[in-house]
């Protein structure tokens, strides 16, 4: 009998995927306070003290996920790294598409079959990993260049890392209106829970990626 | 009580120190052992408990090596960076012109550390936790706001420290400089009359600033970089982000009931 599901992420996979959620959201609400003048009763005193310690913690689990990834699935890690950083007509083609797949659907007129990322996915997954190394390297020089480095460094570091928080608070906010509120995407979500995602959804939205996987007998 | 300021004519300085022992007197601030480094000033720089100290610029003239001394600590600059910085208001400014530190409200940061253009507040912090106060000369806030001199211009023994009305402190820097010039000192000239907006620590110099190493033109850098650039920015993209958002949910909702309606009419 044919299953209904079609396997997407490794169980390593959705353990680093949770694991950054929990590290990034951390991070942004400690580092957030910064931004926020309503919020800034939090920088202050004791308090700050407390945001401080727990953004250091949360950036060393942030800092250590990748590497937890690529032990746990090498495979996994590799291969989606490398299916980021490929791109072809098909993916041009689906951004210049990409309002008209959010607004009429994976099946509206002329929207390119994508792989097992579609170029919006490949697009966010390379600004995360730029933003990743712009933000582990100021991070650190912040943490452990205070009085070591230039104040030239220290400065373009603070304002190179805010500037990464806004380009990957605003990707953050998309991914979570498309795995939780779209109705075209929201049943996506499973893929980050059970690690599978519907046959039909495969099919439909990763059209590609679902002729692959059925070429190397993966599923029936 | 309007505007003060300090002065120190750094032609009376003597390099005695006692400003920087009135100093940790006062604000109750450790003695740091100190060893010779090669050079007579010490300590070798400001720290958490040293918040003024003698620089001694040794400087080559036509009779030889001279000392210039400078009375190094916080310049109290009306375009304060580190009072923009500060994400806690630790840093404020007061009314009567110096920039007053509230260490229950600091956080640890550093930043104003990072962005004062005359590199004056030190913190010690641990260096994983990142816990540690911020510390600097407040022009000792809790005697000056007291009808009292900082202990420093109390001290001083060769009444090189004034403290007083900015407005007075200026003409007597002023008056002091023509003297200077008059007596052969061209170089002579007043530090912090306008820079940085004008400062609550005013030099009487000898030499060039850049001889006392002090910046020609200091320059609030990138001060108010969050206020007028990342905030705004931050706002408008997750604000347009959202607006984005808010379209794609009510276009795909128009489009999904137009292709419902045509499927019941088919």
């Amino acid at each position: 009998m044919q299953s209904r599901y079609v396997r997407r992420f490794s169980a390593s996979e959705r353990l680093a995927h949770w694991l950054h959620f929990l590290a990034f959201t951390v991070l942004l609400g400690t580092g957030g306070f910064l931004y926020m003048p309503a919020l800034q009763p939090f920088t202050v005193g004791a308090a700050g003290e407390a945001a401080r310690l727990a953004h250091r913690v949360a950036a060393v689990v942030f800092i250590v996920t990748p590497l937890l990834y690529l032990m746990g699935d090498s495979r996994g890690f590799l291969g989606s790294l490398r299916e980021s950083f490929s791109w072809g007509a098909d993916d041009l083609r689906w951004l210049r598409l990409a309002w008209r797949y959010y607004t009429q659907g994976a099946n509206a007129e002329g929207v390119p079959p994508q792989g097992k990322y579609n170029a919006g996915q490949k697009l966010n997954a390379l600004t995360q990993i730029i933003a990743f190394i712009l933000f582990t390297i100021t991070g650190l020089i912040m943490w452990f260049g205070h009085g070591a480095v230039a104040p030239a460094v220290f400065r373009w570091s603070v304002i190179i890392h805010d500037l990464s928080v806004t380009a990957v608070l605003a990707l953050f906010l998309v991914h979570l209106y498309q795995v939780s509120i779209h109705p075209f995407t929201r049943e996506s979500i499973m893929a980050m829970f059970e690690g599978v995602v519907t046959r039909e959804y495969a099919e439909e939205h990763h059209g590609k990626w679902y002729e692959e996987v059925k070429a190397s007998g993966e599923v029936g | 009580m309007g505007k003060v300021s300090l002065l120190i004519d750094t032609s009376k300085c003597t390099g005695c120190r006692g400003c920087q022992v009135a100093c940790k007197e006062w604000n109750d601030l450790a003695a740091t052992d100190t060893t010779n480094w090669g050079s007579y000033e010490n300590p070798p720089d400001l720290s958490a408990s040293t918040w003024t100290r003698i620089a001694f610029h040794e400087v080559e003239g036509d009779s030889g090596v001279k000392w210039l001394f400078l009375k190094q600590g916080c310049m109290q600059c009306t375009q304060a960076v580190c009072v923009e910085v500060c994400p806690t208001q630790a840093l404020q400014h007061h009314d009567m012109g110096f920039i007053s530190l509230d260490q229950e409200r600091c956080n640890g940061c550093g930043y104003c550390a990072e962005f004062c253009p005359f590199q004056i507040p030190r913190l010690e912090a641990n260096a994983f936790t990142g816990q540690g106060k911020i510390t600097k000369c407040t022009l000792c806030q809790d005697r000056v706001t007291n009808d009292m001199s900082p202990a420093c211009a109390k001290t001083c023994p060769a009444n090189a420290i004034y403290f007083g009305d900015r407005q007075e402190m200026l003409a007597t820097a002023k008056q002091r400089v023509d003297e200077l010039k008059a007596g052969g000192h061209s170089n002579a000239s007043v530090y912090g009359e306008t820079e940085l907006g004008g400062l609550g620590r005013m030099y009487v110099l000898l030499e060039r600033p850049a001889q006392y190493g002090l910046p020609e033109n200091p320059s609030p850098a990138l001060a108010g970089f969050w206020q007028k650039g990342i905030q705004p920015f931050g706002y408008a993209a997750v604000g347009l982000t959202l607006l984005g958002l808010g379209f794609n949910w009510l276009a795909q909702r128009r489009n999904s009931a137009l292709s419902v309606k045509a499927q019941e009419e088919a």
